[in-house]
């Protein structure tokens, strides 16, 4: 009886009530990204798809709003630890019925506002449950209102894989959280997921994809299986995890499981638990080389192993990863900027792909110098210290580590960190909450 | 110093270097009446467009230099920078030389100069394909009208995206700041001047979906993470007129 009046409520509540929860609750997820899929418009039918990926708004904190990301319920039968979203949390609850969130879709979509969906849900009654609402809310939207927009859908973890199968054959693309990224994390704080739910999942998206790749280049037939491929979500600073660890399984993610990019997300304290750290903010500056870091994995050919080991498993706040890895590798340099073959050039500290694909194509028609490289947009702030142009070195500093690594980090003053931090009364701190052996003295003034 | 005027259209800019090359002339400066100096020892040259010698010229650019030489070319003529008439110019001259290795010369100005406007301007084509905002009028025909303000001239550039994607509805995209206007009718478009005294009133659920969308936009935002700065530098508050979520 409770049970029904409780749902009638939900199912009366209004449509602006429910997009604030349900918005709210989807934004820990951090990709938005719309690209990678090439869907085109069918006659009569509405929207499609763009390769590089639109961003159609950015929120006031910077990040941009790609697609209509939103849950189809918050209503969690889990309870992990680190989710705003668990059940014994009290936050109000909402569920959208496919037709509503279609419409919705749809109407943003006609006035420009979003590139697609994003569709994503807590675990409502079970995996298979949920993912048949994901399922049929996706279906009515390309099926009976004809739309050929970028549709990004989670895979809930436990989902029947005919589930994901049909999914996967409607949507651009699919991804799967791992969020915690070691075993050992994943007991503690979500103790009802298991690793094999969802690494098993991703396994078989990948291997349907490379199947219908196969096929693809048999039978010159368009790829309709996730086109977009699958990515996934780490979080970071919930667990007592190092970078490397991170990085490892990021790495192992792209090799094995052919991924498209992995997410890298601060943990923001939304709960407290005896399990969780006690966070004074996210941790955003770690997060940022995470993605640095990534990015020299993805496009400039580095691998982990290069960046980080057991003697220094975690990155330099001081530094970027890519001047970290050069100052411990300066036998390498100074490089000759006319000479230096293209991956050598990716390696150099602040040349990135856009400048290496410059020097790359400038030098072919005459050797560079100095003041030639500044002129084609080459920003020589840290490149300075690690390249030579015609022979002549303009670092000022000899190639030392710590004459560099002085010059490196002095230039960069936004990264000086506050010396204090905000405690809180009930902070989890080892010690912060145990009494001082003579508290009563304290109190009574005896000594 | 010879400079020659044009009437300010991409084939009247065409027909002038088809001009320079025939009259074995070298203009000091290509630009229209309006933006032209006078100078006491100048001699001017009003160039009459001509679409059969701007095609020839643009065939040439194509099988010459390269598909992607007359791209920028049109990019950086739509920047509608004071001087960049005269580097198409200068860079077509280098062009000829060069062949498709054109683009390799970072280090002559005005391959610098035309990539870097190509490239501005294309950056605000992609940016403004995202910032856009239709609004649904209350007409005796449904149409979506979304009125926008960009740096350079792309409405053009914009047009052929949207008729592809929102191709089951009417819509004008109108540029406020040069009263020009893309119209599509669910089968094609064309540019036109347009002018607006007063947008007319919403359509009935209009104010609903800009409430829901504004409703969102606050929604997803996560104030542990607040940095406007950011905000900012994706999204310039120069384009923020028309945005409804900022209004």
């Amino acid at each position: 009886m409770v049970f029904e009046t409780n749902y009638k409520l939900v199912y009366l509540m209004k449509l602006e009530e429910k997009i604030q929860i349900l918005a709210d609750s989807a934004k820990y997820d951090v990709s938005c990204s719309s690209s990678g899929s090439t869907r085109k418009n069918k006659p009569g039918g509405i929207g499609n798809s763009n390769l590089g990926g639109i961003c159609h708004s950015w929120t006031s904190d910077g990040r941009c709003i790609s697609l209509l990301k939103i849950l189809f319920s918050n209503d969690c039968c889990y309870n992990c630890v680190y989710c705003v979203n668990r059940m014994t949390n009290d936050v109000p609850r909402a569920s959208f019925t496919p037709d509503e969130l279609a419409e919705l879709t749809i109407n943003f979509y006609r006035r420009n506002y979003i590139e697609g969906l994003f569709l994503s849900s807590a675990v409502l009654k079970s995996p298979d449950y949920t993912m048949e609402l994901l399922l049929r809310t996706v279906k009515k939207l390309r099926e009976e209102y004809s739309f050929n927009g970028y549709i990004h859908l989670k895979a809930i973890p436990g989902a029947d894989y005919r589930l994901i199968e049909e999914a996967g054959r409607l949507v651009d693309r699919i991804s799967v959280n791992i969020e915690l990224p070691t075993q050992d994390g994943l007991k503690r704080l979500a103790p009802q997921k298991k690793k094999e739910s969802i690494l098993g999942p991703m396994g078989f998206i990948n291997s349907q994809i490379l199947e219908e790749s196969a096929a693809y280049k048999r039978r010159k037939k368009s790829r309709i299986f996730v086109p977009a491929g699958q990515t996934t979500q780490l979080m970071i600073g919930a667990t007592p995890d190092h970078d490397l660890s991170i990085l490892r399984l990021a790495e192992g993610l792209y090799n094995h499981y052919s991924l498209k990019r992995v997410y890298y997300s601060a943990y923001i304290p939304v709960a407290t638990h005896p399990n969780l750290p006690a966070l004074s903010g996210p941790p955003l500056l770690r997060e940022h080389r995470l993605y640095q870091a990534d990015w020299l994995l993805r496009f400039y050919g580095f691998s982990a192993g290069e960046l980080l080991n057991e003697t220094t498993p975690s990155f330099d706040t001081d530094i970027d990863p890519k001047c970290q890895w050069a100052l411990s590798n300066l036998h390498l340099f100074p490089v000759e900027i006319n000479k230096a073959d293209y991956q050598m050039l990716l390696r150099v500290p602040g040349i990135g792909v856009r400048s290496a694909k410059r020097i790359y194509a400038a030098r072919k028609v005459c050797p560079l110098n100095w003041e030639s490289l500044s002129k084609i947009g080459v920003v020589l702030k840290r490149a300075r210290f690690f390249i030579t142009c015609r022979g002549k070195f303009f670092g000022e500093s000899s190639m030392n580590e710590s004459l560099i690594r002085e010059n490196l980090v002095t230039k960069n003053k936004s990264a000086v960190k506050p010396a204090w931090e905000q405690l809180s009364l009930f902070s989890y701190l080892p010690g912060a909450t145990k009494l001082p052996n003579d508290f009563s003295a304290n109190i009574t003034g005896e000594l | 110093m010879l400079i020659y005027l044009y009437d300010g259209t991409f084939e009247g800019l065409l027909t002038a270097i088809y001009q320079a090359y025939y009259r074995r002339e070298k203009p000091d400066s290509i630009t229209t009446g309006s933006a032209m100096q006078t100078h006491l020892f100048g001699r001017t040259v009003q160039i009459t467009t001509d679409s059969k010698k701007a095609e020839k010229v643009s065939q040439a650019v194509r099988e010459k230099i390269s598909p992607a030489a007359l791209s920028n070319i049109l990019f950086a003529f739509l920047s509608e920078q004071n001087e960049a008439t005269t580097w198409v110019y200068h860079y077509l001259d280098l062009g000829w030389k060069m062949g498709k290795n054109v683009d390799l010369c970072l280090n002559h100005n005005p391959v610098l100069k035309i990539l870097d406007l190509a490239r501005k301007v294309k950056g605000e084509r992609h940016r403004m394909l995202g910032l856009i905002r239709f609004r649904r009028l209350n007409l005796k025909y449904d149409i979506y009208y979304a009125p926008y303000k960009p740096d350079y001239n792309i409405t053009g550039l914009v047009a052929p995206h949207f008729a592809r994607r929102l191709a089951d509805q009417n819509w004008i995209i109108h540029d406020t700041g040069r009263n020009l206007a893309a119209l599509f009718n669910q089968k094609e478009w064309l540019l036109t001047e347009f002018q607006l005294d007063k947008i007319p009133s919403p359509a009935a659920n209009e104010e609903t979906y800009q409430k829901l969308w504004k409703n969102y936009f606050n929604s997803v935002t996560i104030k542990e993470r607040y940095n406007p700065k950011l905000q900012k530098q994706n999204m310039p508050m120069k384009y923020w007129r028309y945005l409804i979520e900022k209004n």
